[in-house]
């Protein structure tokens, strides 16, 4: 390998300088701005130093500190109801589609995935008119099999879960691929032997799928969480972070207030928080699923 | 897919149960279709047609009026060029640097390659609102603001690229790099003209997944471009279309702008899918 010390530098050099500027700086930036005053609005060299100042306010009594904690608040429930949804019906769906052998099961993978490719711009328009108290057809649905009218978007109790089916609906064909993946893994003559056994449907998905299936699991609760995370377009097209900032979600917080006010501090502080709290989640994640597996 | 008729007479014996599995997939298929069908069926609807409670399911007389309104009020091909060089520029870009660094990281060694490729891959799962507010900055800062420039640059390497070209090239033989060195061949061409079509199936299903993402991408041109209208990709253009959500009367205005965008992802994902399926099952992993 002697001589390819100049092709190493040029493979890399394109794709790690930009991912350098453009992702490991704005980190570094992120986190010196949380400890700073500055307006977007200004260069980075008006930004002064103002110590855990930030920190004090968002987790503060004042309107700043209220509404950055119920934006958590909020962006913990929908994370944690998205893939309380995704999970279990990615993993049914996948193994109808995998292991039923059922003619068509093709055609479903592929329906599923679709949804996928759709804008999030265009699932939150269609929903908002599916969703309609009045003239929508989810209504009518309901009525159907005698369910009276939900008021869906337009009420604080029910807005967030209202976007929270959305993202499902869009998001849950992608991790039918991941768990189908994770299935064709399994090698089947460990079903068989199971069979031979005596072993019947229960059995073999809490014995053989479900153990052998857990590292897929784990990735996918780990990508959910991320993509739960970045949830804007629902929110900033269609609910504007209410009714009552019951859809106040962090994405849709922090621009509004990092960007749009310009409080480039008070919102890299928010980033850093919410950083902090994904790194801390996502090595407990992992810390658990260590520690089932040493039981 | 496992061979046919392999099941124990068991298993096959309950036709109700095969039955009930069929229905459940009807059923499912439906749910994930209703959606997209109910809002290309309301794109053709009248205005009248759309106020009506109970709704209306199937327009009457099914017509392209409220395509031609989406077209006086945004303006839709200009929004179309730019989605389409915003997606295809990025999706470009990230083809050769993914490829370039995914083959130094599979076929070099060198010190330091495991703690960069770690640190890589890290960003692959950073959400982008972490970076944003100094993202923002640094772009215009570079007078970068406002232009196409300025949504594209950031975006012209990821590590998801990166790590997928590296699952793919570290499965090749080296023997075949090797004899093409012997042969006098330059890096750049090992990496263009023999490990590229090698891959070729993980690299069209690269494309499909940085087209669509930057196709359907919101939350960054919205931030960059700061309201010049002039260069709005077509999601955003869409937005516009939102002052006419709040009555029903231009439900088919709204579905018609939603048909639009959906529409090349769509046709994209229906030609490329098979790579798709088959580069995630095999590398085991996805992302972004």
């Amino acid at each position: 390998m002697i001589g390819l010390r100049k092709s190493i530098f040029a493979m890399l050099a394109p794709s790690l300088s930009l991912i350098a500027l453009f992702i490991l700086v704005p980190i570094a930036l992120t986190i010196w701005l949380a400890f700073t005053k500055w307006s977007v609005q200004t260069p980075f060299s008006s930004a002064t130093f103002i110590g855990f100042d930030n920190f004090r306010e968002i987790f503060g009594s004042t309107s700043v500190g209220r509404d950055f904690k119920g934006a958590m608040i909020n962006t913990a429930l929908y994370s944690a109801m998205s893939i309380a949804l995704i999970l279990p019906l990615s993993v049914v769906f996948g193994m109808l589609i995998h292991q039923a052998e059922l003619k068509g099961a093709n055609i479903l993978r592929t329906i599923l995935f679709a949804t996928y490719m759709v804008p999030m711009i265009a699932v939150a328009l269609v929903f908002s008119k599916l969703y309609s108290p009045t003239e929508g057809p989810f209504n009518q649905m309901l009525a159907w099999i005698g369910i009276g009218p939900q008021p869906w978007l337009s009420s604080p109790d029910t807005a967030l879960v209202s976007v929270v089916l959305l993202n499902v609906w869009q998001q849950v064909g992608y991790f039918t691929i991941l768990i189908i993946a994770g299935l064709t893994q399994i090698p089947q003559s460990i079903y068989e032997a199971a069979k031979m056994d005596g072993a019947r449907g229960p059995a073999l998905f809490g014995f053989i799928t479900l153990p052998l299936l857990k590292r897929t699991l784990l990735f996918s609760v780990v990508i959910a969480l991320i993509n739960a995370v970045q949830v804007f377009e629902p929110v900033a097209l269609i609910t504007q972070g209410g009714p009552v900032g019951s859809t106040n979600v962090l994405t849709y917080h922090i621009r509004r207030v990092g960007i749009e006010r310009a409080q480039g501090g008070l919102g890299s502080a928010m980033s850093v928080t919410l950083l902090l709290a994904l790194v801390v989640t996502v090595t407990a994640v992992f810390a658990l699923a260590r520690r089932e597996e040493r039981r | 897919m496992s061979a046919r008729g392999r099941l124990p007479a068991g298993a096959a014996a309950s036709t109700g149960w095969r039955a009930f599995l069929y229905l459940l997939m009807i059923a499912i298929a439906v749910a994930s279709a209703f959606p997209l069908v109910w809002m290309v069926l309301s794109s053709l609807k009248t205005p009248a047609e759309a106020m009506q409670t109970p709704p209306v399911w199937l327009p009457a007389t099914p017509s392209l009026d409220a395509y031609q309104k989406v077209n006086e009020l945004i303006r839709v091909g200009r929004s179309f060029a730019n989605s389409a060089l915003i997606a295809g520029i990025t999706t470009a870009g990230i083809l050769v640097t993914s490829l370039m660094a995914g083959y130094a990281f599979a076929k070099y060694r060198f010190r330091y390659r495991e703690v960069l490729f770690a640190i890589t891959i890290a960003t692959m799962f950073l959400p982008p609102i972490v970076t944003l507010i100094p993202l923002y900055r640094l772009v215009g800062s570079i007078g970068l603001n406002a232009s196409l420039a300025g949504v594209i640059l950031p975006n012209l390497a990821n590590a998801f690229g990166i790590f997928l070209m590296r699952q793919f090239i570290a499965g090749m033989p080296d023997e075949l790099l090797e004899a093409a060195r012997l042969d006098g061949a330059s890096e750049f061409r090992i990496v263009f003209q023999i490990v590229a079509p090698a891959v070729a199936p993980a690299l069209a299903a690269l494309a499909l997944f940085a087209f669509v993402y930057h196709w359907n991408s919101y939350l960054w041109p919205l931030t960059v471009l700061q309201g010049n209208s002039d260069n709005y990709p077509i999601v955003i253009s869409l937005s516009r279309l939102l002052s006419y959500n709040r009555s029903a009367v231009n439900t088919g205005l709204v579905m018609a702008g939603a048909t639009l965008a959906v529409l090349p992802p769509l046709i994209l994902f229906v030609f490329l899918q098979r790579f798709f399926v088959r580069t995630i099952t095999a590398s085991g992993v996805t992302g972004q």
